[in-house]
C-alpha cells in the first residue's frame, strides 16, 4: 500500500517538476495528490449522493423511470447529458433532471447550487463511469441551439478585462502558462472536463460541478458570473462537454 | 397548457403537480448579464500631455499594478497614488457596506519582465524592454499605451486584456503602466 502510493508520488513528480520553481505545486502538495488519487475525499460525498437519490428520487430505477429508459440502458443514456428533455422540453443538466424528479416526488427539490445538489447530481453522473461521453449536439433543433449557445458564450469578450473563455482555451494558447498554471486543454485525455466533473477541487477542499467550475473562471477572469441552470450555463455544458465526446467518465475527479 | 396536459398525464398526476415539476426546476436568464457586460469596440487611445514619466512613484503604480491582481490579496504598504478597494461607479455605499477591492492588472499573468514572481508566457516576454525595443526603435511609447489601453488596434484577434475601453482603468493609469514597462530597471 505504502510502496503504491510512493511510485504514484514520484511519478507524478516526474510530471509536474519540469517547469521547476514555476509551478504552483509544491512537494507536500504534489504528496497530497498522490494521496487523493487513491482516495478521492468526494468518494464519501458521491456516496452521500446515492443515499439522497434514493430517498428523494427513488434511487436509479427512479431516475431511469423518469427519464423513459430502462436501467440497464441508464449508463449510456446519462453519458450524454447534457440533453433534451421532453418531459421538460428544455436541454436540461442532470442536476436540473434531478429538481424535475424531487418536485415530482413531492419533495422540496435542492437549490442547483447547494452542496446536496453537487452530491446528488456527482452520484447521478457517476452511473455513467466507464461509458464514453456520447452526447449528440446535432441530435435535434433544441440541442443545435444549445450548442450554437454555448459556442457563441465561449467567445463572447466581456467583463472588466475583455476576455472570452476562448482567451484562455483556444488551441493558440494551450500548454502556456498563465501565472503558474498551464492553461488546460479542455477536450484532451488529461483534462476531460466534461468526463471528470463533479470533481474535488483541491484548492477548494469540495466537490464541485462542471458548471460551478465554469463561474470559478469568470469570476478569476472578471467576466459578470452568470447563474447556474440558465440556458447559457446549460449551453457552455453542452460546448465543454462535446469536446470531450469518446472519452471515459470517471466520476468524481480530481483537480487542483 | 397542452405540455401541462401531457406532463400530467405521463406522470397520472393532478395538473397542479406537474406545474409544480416544471416551476421546480431553476432556468434563470442570463442573456441579460452578458449583454451588460459585453466588450465594446476596439478604440483608438492618443497619450495625453505627460503621460509618460520617469517620476518614482508613477512608476512604482505601474510596476505595482502590473505584478498585481487587485487589492484583496495584497499585504503590507502600497505605492503612494493607489488604492487597495474601489467603488463601483454608480452605486452608493452604507457606511457599514464592503468596498469591492481594486482590481490591478495581472500582467505578470502573462507577461515576463525584470523581477516577476511566477510570470506566464502567453504575452511576449517584456524584459529589457526600453533596450530591445525601444532604443532600436522597433516600438514607441504611444505604441505601448495603445497596446495596454486597447490590444486589438493593433491585433485585432489578440488574447490580451482590454484595459482601457472596459474602463478598468483610468488614463493615467495606463500612462503608470507605459511608464514603467519603457523605463531601464536595474
Ligand atoms: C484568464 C484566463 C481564463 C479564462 C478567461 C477562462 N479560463 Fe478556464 N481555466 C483557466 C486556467 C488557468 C485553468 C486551470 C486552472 C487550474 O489548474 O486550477 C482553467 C480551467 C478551466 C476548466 C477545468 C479544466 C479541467 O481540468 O477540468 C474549465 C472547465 C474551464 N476552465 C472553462 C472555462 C470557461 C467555460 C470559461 C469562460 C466562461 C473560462 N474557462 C475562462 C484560465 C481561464
Ligand atoms: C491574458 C493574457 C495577457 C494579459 C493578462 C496581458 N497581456 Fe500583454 N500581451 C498578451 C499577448 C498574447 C500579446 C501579444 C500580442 C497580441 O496578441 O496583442 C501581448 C502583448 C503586449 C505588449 C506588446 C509587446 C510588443 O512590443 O509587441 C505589451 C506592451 C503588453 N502586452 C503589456 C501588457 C500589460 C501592461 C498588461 C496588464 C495591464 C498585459 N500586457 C496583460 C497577453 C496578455
Amino acid at each position: 500500500m505504502i510502496g503504491k502510493k510512493i511510485i504514484l508520488a514520484s511519478a507524478l513528480l516526474g510530471v509536474l517538476a519540469f517547469g521547476g520553481e514555476q509551478f504552483a505545486m509544491s512537494d507536500s502538495d504534489r504528496a497530497m495528490y498522490a494521496e487523493m488519487l487513491e482516495n478521492n475525499p468526494a468518494d464519501i460525498l458521491v456516496e452521500s449522493g446515492n443515499e439522497a437519490l434514493a430517498e428523494f428520487c427513488g434511487g436509479d430505477a427512479g431516475l431511469a423511470k423518469f427519464l423513459g429508459v430502462s436501467e440497464d440502458d441508464l449508463p449510456a443514456y446519462i453519458a450524454g447529458f447534457p440533453r433534451y428533455v421532453e418531459t421538460l422540453d428544455m436541454v436540461a443538466g442532470l442536476d436540473q433532471v434531478l429538481q424535475a424528479l424531487m418536485a415530482q416526488n413531492g419533495h422540496k427539490p435542492f437549490a442547483l447550487k447547494s452542496g446536496d445538489m453537487f452530491a446528488m447530481s456527482a452520484y447521478a453522473k457517476s452511473i455513467a463511469n466507464e461509458e464514453k461521453i456520447n452526447i449528440d449536439v446535432t441530435a435535434n433543433e433544441q440541442m443545435k441551439a444549445a450548442y450554437a449557445l454555448g459556442d457563441e458564450v465561449f467567445n463572447t469578450k466581456r467583463g472588466g478585462r475583455g476576455l472570452s473563455c476562448m482567451s484562455c482555451h483556444s488551441s493558440a494558447v494551450i500548454g502556456s502558462v498563465l501565472r503558474t498554471q498551464p492553461l488546460p486543454d479542455l477536450g484532451s485525455e488529461a483534462n476531460k472536463a466534461g468526463a471528470t466533473w463533479p470533481a474535488y477541487r483541491m484548492t477548494k477542499s469540495s466537490l464541485r460541478t462542471l458548471q460551478r467550475r465554469f463561474q470559478g473562471c469568470m469570476n478569476n477572469a472578471l467576466l459578470a458570473v452568470i447563474p447556474l441552470g440558465s440556458p447559457e450555463m446549460v449551453a457552455l455544458e453542452v460546448y465543454v462537454t462535446d469536446k470531450a465526446k469518446g472519452r471515459e467518465i470517471a466520476i468524481p475527479g480530481l483537480k487542483r | 397548457m397542452s405540455r401541462l396536459l401531457l406532463l400530467s398525464t405521463t406522470f397520472g398526476l393532478g395538473l397542479a403537480f406537474a406545474s409544480d415539476i416544471s416551476s421546480a426546476v431553476e432556468s434563470p436568464d442570463a442573456s441579460k448579464i452578458i449583454a451588460k457586460d459585453l466588450l465594446g469596440p476596439a478604440k483608438v487611445f492618443t497619450m495625453p500631455k505627460g503621460c509618460i514619466t520617469d517620476d518614482k512613484d508613477a512608476i512604482a503604480r505601474g510596476e505595482f499594478i502590473f505584478q498585481n491582481l487587485n487589492g484583496s490579496k495584497v499585504k503590507g504598504k502600497l505605492p503612494a497614488g493607489l488604492a487597495k478597494t474601489q467603488m463601483v461607479q454608480g452605486k452608493t455605499y452604507a457606511p457599514q457596506d464592503e468596498i469591492p477591492p481594486k482590481q490591478y492588472g495581472n500582467c505578470v499573468a502573462c507577461h515576463n519582465i525584470e523581477g516577476a514572481k511566477g510570470a506566464g508566457n502567453i504575452g511576449p516576454d517584456l524584459t529589457s524592454y526600453h533596450d530591445l525595443f525601444i532604443k532600436s526603435g522597433a516600438r514607441d511609447n504611444q505604441f505601448v499605451y495603445q497596446k495596454i489601453a486597447d490590444a486589438r488596434i493593433d491585433n485585432p484577434n489578440t488574447h490580451m486584456t482590454i484595459n482601457l475601453t472596459t474602463g478598468l482603468f483610468t488614463e493615467r493609469e495606463i500612462c503608470d503602466i507605459t511608464s514603467y514597462i519603457v523605463s531601464i530597471k536595474n
